[in-house]
């Protein structure tokens, strides 16, 4: 495969399946010799894990839709409404912490199936549904809080259900990695999986061809929505406290993370790929952060920004995206079968 | 006029041309014909400057207006603005939520006042002009072009096409390259399309007429040059050649005469029974189809045709009336009740309801159904992919794989992955919306042998096409549609190419 126009090593080392990998090696590599010694330690290594589990579950909230072709922007502000249930329900009531968390994602689902009656009954494009969502979510998440902060009404018992460290890292990190095996299990080997790609893919011709693409493009808002409300249980164990700037500023590089990952390994929208490409991003600003050590707080946004754009163009170059480029499919080419 | 040689083109691979030769005279209407991936369109692609020509490709451009003839490469794209080379490409590339006048001026600029202002009443004035030269002046060019006919759009990508520049250096139009113009077209409106070409023609523009219907190329074209596997076969006067041969020069083999394979019905339940359906341009349809029987649907565009399979398949909603299969009801607008019922079905457009581009021929051709491949706790991909390649087998359809997207194949290979799809499901009932358009000869017979076959083992198929040729070949019955309505049913002896002609123009029509 030439397509890139990558000269021949390039192209045998696959760079345009892998890059997300050589980009990490790579990190590893240049930070290791440079910052040795706060690099390459367990301690920064484990910060960075358990600090992107958020990201890394809200990623995987937004792979859902977006595999049937529907964009799911009120993630953020899902898992924001799901951290101020739990926060106020603890402060408020007696309800156990725990079941607090349920009520919470239970919300979140009730959330998810009106984006669904929006984009499918009302046919609004799921890119301003979800938008408009959003901050309709972000408005009675501000009722709810009362525009304050909310600590100290989770108790320790509820977060250690998270926070507990297994083989050296908390528990929500090995959330997330169940979470991931059971998206990828879904995706990529049950006909449900394939039935979504199919309506990503081209919508009409799936329900054309018996695929139930409405309830599908639904059920997978609900989904996004539960996944991204448990994205805020995760921040009630791990942080605890509620403030209004929680959630919204992880939808950025959840969706970074996705589109990047659409370029990796499987040539479309992949669990892995997705992880892949959040921990990628995740070390090389760490790394960034470390070398310039002070004020470095405009590394990270700047870094994700070139990142997605890197990744979307590397991507639409290899019609991962649904980018039309002039001399990619030669379908002239193809050839018409002999005389029989 | 324009002379070019040794043009070829190669990819990775595959020799898409190779070393042609193409000779277009003044005032003339060259058709370019040849099965799907014999480098039509590649050749195209190159005059527009699109694909880069491997290798030196020289041509020559002798203005017929006399003067000395120019030299140029081929490479570098040159072709378009020294010789003035336009294109109106199949789908026309307007914008439909523009107005004829506005589409016109985007070719050519829009004519300003102070300020920037655009006057448009200049505007509207040249648009009329300009359209009614090729004989279309009898439509308000303020409209959205999305509200025109078929034809009236195609006028209106001609129009622009050829318009004159103002622009110096840009040489004005001596050539016009139509890619299949006419593959919207109802009947009718083809003959003003050529009414269009000869106006142009008798002002000395040349036109490369691409078709894959040879009638229209004997209709209107002076010379026709023949591609096959990337060479030039033949370039003849047209004259010269009659269906027959031209058919036999397209394909390198001699294509046995059309004729209708024996008719027996021995069952006589009705796999298909529509009664009162309305939808869209249909009005009060009632329609039954045996098992074993092919029944055609015939009419002009606009005459409910275009829309009965959408509603049977359940694609477009129907406002009143009941569809059954194999005695089941199915509701409107659930294609999956209908699949469940037993019927499969072939949209018409092939890019939108048919094939998911980026996904590989296997998934394309299970798509909608893999629950058949669930093996303890997964799919069990392996199964599902020599599945896939026994289709592809069976049906002769060629991909570099089972796994290459099925957007790079060809429009005939593409069709046959989707008769794939349908005829897994062992249907008792097959749906087909112009089952061979833009598909060559050769997949085209193979389409209709497969019907025929699907047909013997007891299926109930129904086709609706506007390729008469196509009905007659492949149908036991027709029933033909005017003004929304099943007008006629055409059966046995009286089932020809004349008799549905006939039938489909409303009566004071047939008389002229």
């Amino acid at each position: 495969m030439t397509e890139l126009g990558l000269s021949g090593w390039a192209a045998r080392l696959r760079l345009d399946k892998y890059s997300a990998v050589y980009l990490l090696i790579a990190f590893f590599i240049f930070f290791g010799l440079t910052e040795g010694d706060t690099f390459l330690t367990w301690t920064s290594t484990r910060l960075v894990l358990t600090e992107k589990a958020i990201v890394g579950v809200l990623a995987l909230a937004f792979l859902i839709p977006l595999a049937a072709d529907t964009f799911d922007l009120s993630i953020g502000a899902v898992m924001s409404f799901s951290l101020v249930i739990v926060n106020s329900l603890a402060l408020n009531t007696d309800i156990p912490t725990g079941v607090a968390a349920v009520i919470a994602i239970a919300a979140c689902a009730v959330v998810g199936f009106v984006s669904g009656f929006i984009v499918v009954r009302l046919g609004v494009n799921s890119f301003i549904a979800t938008l408009g969502m959003s901050q309709v979510v972000s408005g009675i998440i501000l009722a709810i809080s009362d525009n304050r902060q909310i600590t100290r009404a989770i108790g320790d018992t509820y977060r250690d259900f998270g926070r507990t460290n297994v083989f050296g890292l908390p528990l929500y990190f090995w959330y997330m990695i169940l979470l991931a095996i059971v998206l990828w299990y879904v995706l990529e080997h049950t006909p449900l999986g394939r039935y979504l790609f199919a309506t990503g893919g081209n919508r009409e011709a799936a329900r054309l061809s018996g695929i139930s693409t409405d309830t599908l493009t639904w059920a997978s808002l609900v989904v996004s929505a539960v996944i991204a409300g448990f994205a805020g249980i995760i921040w009630s164990w791990k942080v605890g406290t509620f403030s209004n700037s929680v959630g919204p500023g992880f939808l950025f590089p959840a969706v970074a993370a996705v589109f990047f990952g659409a370029s990796q390994l499987r040539g479309r929208a992949n669990v892995w790929g997705t992880l892949l490409a959040v921990y990628a991003l995740a070390f090389g600003v760490k790394g960034l952060q470390l070398r310039f050590s002070t004020n470095t707080f405009w590394i990270e946004p700047l870094f994700e920004g070139v990142t997605l754009i890197i990744a979307v163009a590397i991507a639409a170059r290899k019609g991962i995206i649904k980018v039309k480029r002039r001399d990619r499919t030669p379908t002239d080419l193809a050839i018409e079968p002999d005389a029989p | 006029m324009l002379t070019i040689e040794h043009l070829a083109k190669h990819f990775p691979g595959q020799i898409a041309l190779d070393d042609v030769d193409l000779e277009i005279a003044a005032g003339q209407i060259h058709a370019l014909v040849g099965q799907n991936g014999s480098g039509k369109s590649t050749l195209i692609k190159c005059l527009a400057g699109y694909h880069e020509p491997t290798g030196d490709a020289p041509a020559t451009f002798a203005p017929p207006s006399g003067g000395s003839a120019v030299r140029f490469d081929l490479a570098g794209g040159a072709a378009v603005d020294r010789v003035g080379i336009r294109f109106v490409h199949q789908d026309l590339a307007l914008v439909d939520g523009m107005s004829a006048a506005e589409n016109l001026a985007l070719g050519s600029g829009f004519t300003t006042a102070r300020m920037g202002r655009i006057r448009w009443s200049a505007e509207v004035a040249r648009a009329e002009a300009a359209l009614s030269d090729l004989g279309f002046a009898d439509f308000d060019v303020r409209l959205p072009v999305g509200a025109l006919t078929p034809a009236q759009k195609t006028a209106v990508a001609i129009a622009r096409a050829v318009a004159e520049s103002d622009d110096p250096a840009k040489s004005n139009v001596r050539l016009l390259i139509l890619d299949e113009p006419t593959a919207s077209l109802p009947g009718d409106d083809v003959v003003r399309l050529f009414t269009a070409l000869e106006q142009l023609k008798a002002r000395g523009v040349a036109i490369l007429y691409v078709s894959h219907h040879l009638d229209e190329i004997f209709r209107i074209a002076d010379v026709v040059t023949v591609l096959r596997d990337g060479r030039r076969v033949a370039t003849k006067p047209i004259a010269e050649l009659d269906h027959g041969s031209l058919i036999e020069l397209m394909i390198g083999r001699e294509m046995a005469a059309v004729e209708r394979p024996p008719v027996s019905i021995t069952e006589s339940s009705r796999a298909l029974v529509v009664r009162g359906l309305e939808g869209g341009t249909v009005r009060r349809l009632d329609l039954d189809v045996r098992a074993g029987e092919i029944v055609g649907v015939a009419g002009i565009t606009g005459s409910g045709r275009e829309d009965v399979v959408g509603l049977i398949i359940g694609q477009t909603p129907s406002a009143s009336g009941s569809v059954s299969v194999g005695g089941q009801p199915v509701p409107p607008y659930r294609p999956r009740a209908g699949i469940a019922a037993g019927m499969a079905s072939l949209p018409g457009d092939r890019k939108r309801l048919g094939i998911v581009p980026l996904l590989p021929v296997a998934d394309n051709i299970t798509l909608g159904n893999v629950e058949g491949h669930w093996r303890r706790g997964r799919l069990d991909r392996n199964a599902e992919l020599h599945e896939a390649r026994e289709w592809v087998e069976r049906l002769s359809i060629i991909t570099a794989g089972v796994l290459a997207p099925i957007g790079v194949l060809s429009g005939g290979n593409q069709q046959k992955a989707l008769f794939a799809r349908a005829l897994r499901m062992a249907p008792g009932l097959l749906v087909l919306d112009e089952p061979t358009h833009g598909i060559d000869v050769g997949a085209k017979a193979d389409i209709h042998e497969l019907l025929d076959h699907a047909a013997a083992d007891g299926a109930a198929v129904l086709v609706a096409t506007t390729d008469t040729e196509e009905l007659v070949r492949l149908t036991h019955r027709v029933v033909v549609m005017r003004g929304g309505e099943a007008v006629a049913e055409l059966s046995g002896a009286d089932l020809t190419v004349a008799s549905i002609e006939h039938a489909q123009l409303a009566p004071e029509e047939a008389i002229v």
